[in-house]
């Protein structure tokens, strides 16, 4: 990876879309525009998300995730065997609709609103998940670059659908194979090409972990497979190992929250990464990207028996609130897990990103400017004071 | 017909056509009655009800010893309500000219009093006290213009009145054989 500071300024993702961004987005879904009209677009609001954070002094790039959708579904424009469906649709093949119903409800969301990629036939490949993504930032950005990409598991449990997806694959162990082999050509063609720094997202391991029975949740689709944790977060383990076995010359980084889809912290699941760490301790990736800066992460003390074991990305800063955090308080933050963390193994993010949904940014543009900002400020301080 | 006539998966005009035939006598006599439902029951709680040439079975939950193999009668009174303001919504809509992309509408009640309906109590309403009804739309107009169409909706919707002016229901009864 390429030279960065102590205590590293990155993001996680996502940066709020414009308004001409989301309709020309709905355009290309609908068929009104084609993928290269879409295209131009997103090159410019790519442009601007890049300009945001060089000018707000982060380190290490994103290009906002402007192309996708949201963070995992827009792989099935770059797959074959995957289509994007509303809950709408899959209605009609649950077995436990009463259960979607359940969680439709407490979301208060309609199930046209919430699109899932399910896994429709055998996957392959057409181009690179996000190379065209890369290309294009490397174009416009000198500064080293993050691609994140859906991880393993989630992509896995969350594109399987029973009564779809099982009239292709036999289990969804067999359609994890092909998810895995995937992602590792994909990381393999990014590092060759590049990027400096692949972060997969894995936030449904905390519904995994903290998800009640029936309410919140982060795909709904993905519902009706709950099973045991342990053998979940076993499974994620694995998947992942298989993923980046053998490969260097790239950092990599998985990358855990507990929701992001609303501004309301009270429908948003809450819990320590205890119960978590022993599993993403064996992944064999080299950082640990997760939201630490609401109450609801826990205390960090838990971080205590794994001291150095990783780096860790920590989330610093709220992306859904008005608030902005002063830089004090990053500090502090960061010498908070400084007892638990050298600082050449600390890194600076937002929680989550600024838009994990296209539709559903969680802040503005204009904010999420001023959060990178002051943890520029705050970065600058701990190199003076750690440097 | 043209495709620029057809919205919403409707003959913009002439639908137009057929709702301005109502203001016809002979038109209006027609559409306003009698509707008819013929229900026949399957054993345990389970029914058939067939309207003109459909069918739509009903059962009860498992738990009240039912066979739960269809939605129950007080649960389809909920989506018909729903539906009604479906097409209400829709057919407004498309007079107005406004291209809809997604509609969905959500409802719940409340019984008032189901120990009536039990049996084990003699007094109180056993039927919807209070029913709820939300609506998600994604349509080409602006806010304004969309919560008019759905005001309409529900103000026009027949079933949704029926349910809110609680309507003289007159019952009949008689035993064969």
């Amino acid at each position: 990876m390429a030279l960065t500071p102590l205590f590293p300024v990155t993001t996680v993702g996502s940066w709020p879309r414009s308004t001409a961004l989301i309709q020309a987005l709905l355009r290309k879904q609908s068929g009104e525009i084609t993928s290269s009209e879409f295209g131009a677009v997103a090159d410019q609001e790519v442009i601007a998300a890049l300009r945001a954070q060089e000018d707000a002094g982060v380190d290490i790039v994103t290009d906002g995730e402007q192309r996708r959708d949201n963070f995992y579904s827009f792989v099935v424009d770059k797959l074959s065997g995957m289509q994007l469906m509303k809950v709408s649709e899959l209605l009609d093949y649950a077995k436990d609709r009463a259960r979607m119903e359940e969680v439709l409800r407490a979301l208060d969301v309609p199930a046209f609103a919430i699109k899932s990629p399910i896994v429709v036939g055998k996957l392959h490949k057409r181009d690179g998940l996000a190379l065209d993504e890369l290309a294009f930032m490397k174009k416009h950005t000198d500064r080293p670059i993050k691609i994140p990409l859906p991880g393993p598991y989630m992509l896995t449990r969350s594109s399987w659908f029973e009564g779809l997806s099982d009239q292709v694959y036999d289990s969804s162990e067999e359609l994890a194979k092909d998810v895995v082999g995937i992602l590792r050509e994909e990381l393999i063609a990014l590092r060759d090409q590049g990027c400096d720094f692949v972060q997969f997202d894995e936030p449904i391991l905390s519904q995994v972990v903290f998800g009640e029975e029936s309410t919140e949740t982060f795909m709904c689709a993905s519902l009706p497979q709950r099973r045991d944790p342990t053998e979940e977060l076993e499974f994620a383990v694995r998947l992942m190992n298989e993923t980046v076995e053998g490969i260097s010359g790239i950092k990599t980084g998985v990358h855990v929250c507990r929701g992001n889809w609303s501004r309301r912290e009270d429908v948003l699941l809450s819990g320590n990464y205890g119960p978590m760490l022993p599993f993403l301790m064996q992944m064999n990736i080299d950082q640990l990207v997760l939201e630490c800066a609401t109450p609801r992460a826990g205390e960090m003390e838990v971080f205590k028996e794994y001291r150095n074991e990783k780096e860790i990305g920590l989330g610093v800063v709220n992306p859904r609130t008005d608030v902005i955090e002063s830089p004090d308080e990053i500090v502090t933050k960061v010498k908070e897990i400084m007892k638990y963390f050298d600082p050449d193994k600390v890194y600076l993010n937002p929680d989550c990103g600024f838009g994990t949904f296209a539709e559903r940014n969680v802040n503005t543009s204009e904010t999420a400017k001023k959060k990178l900002l002051v943890m520029a400020q705050a970065a600058a301080k701990l190199r003076a004071e750690y440097g | 017909m043209t495709q620029e006539e057809n919205l919403n998966g409707l003959p913009r005009e002439k639908l137009i056509e057929v709702l301005e035939s109502f203001k016809d006598p002979e038109v209006f006599n027609a559409v306003t009655g009698p509707w008819k439902s013929r229900v026949v029951w399957q054993g345990g709680m389970r029914a058939k009800s067939y309207m003109r040439n459909h069918v739509v079975e009903m059962d009860e939950p498992g738990d009240l010893t039912a066979t739960d193999v269809a939605a129950s009668a007080h649960e389809q009174v909920l989506s018909a309500m729903g539906s009604c303001m479906t097409v209400g919504f829709i057919v407004n809509a498309t007079k107005r000219g406004v291209k809809v992309q997604d509609l969905e509408i959500t409802v719940e009640g409340y019984f008032d009093n189901i120990r009536k309906w039990a049996g084990v109590e003699d007094s109180g309403n056993p039927g919807y006290g209070k029913i709820s009804a939300k609506a998600f739309v994604r349509a080409d107009a602006d806010e304004a213009t969309l919560r008019d169409i759905w005001r309409l909706a529900v103000e026009g919707s027949p079933v949704t009145q029926t349910i809110r002016h609680s309507n003289e229901v007159e019952t009949d009864f008689e035993v064969i054989g």
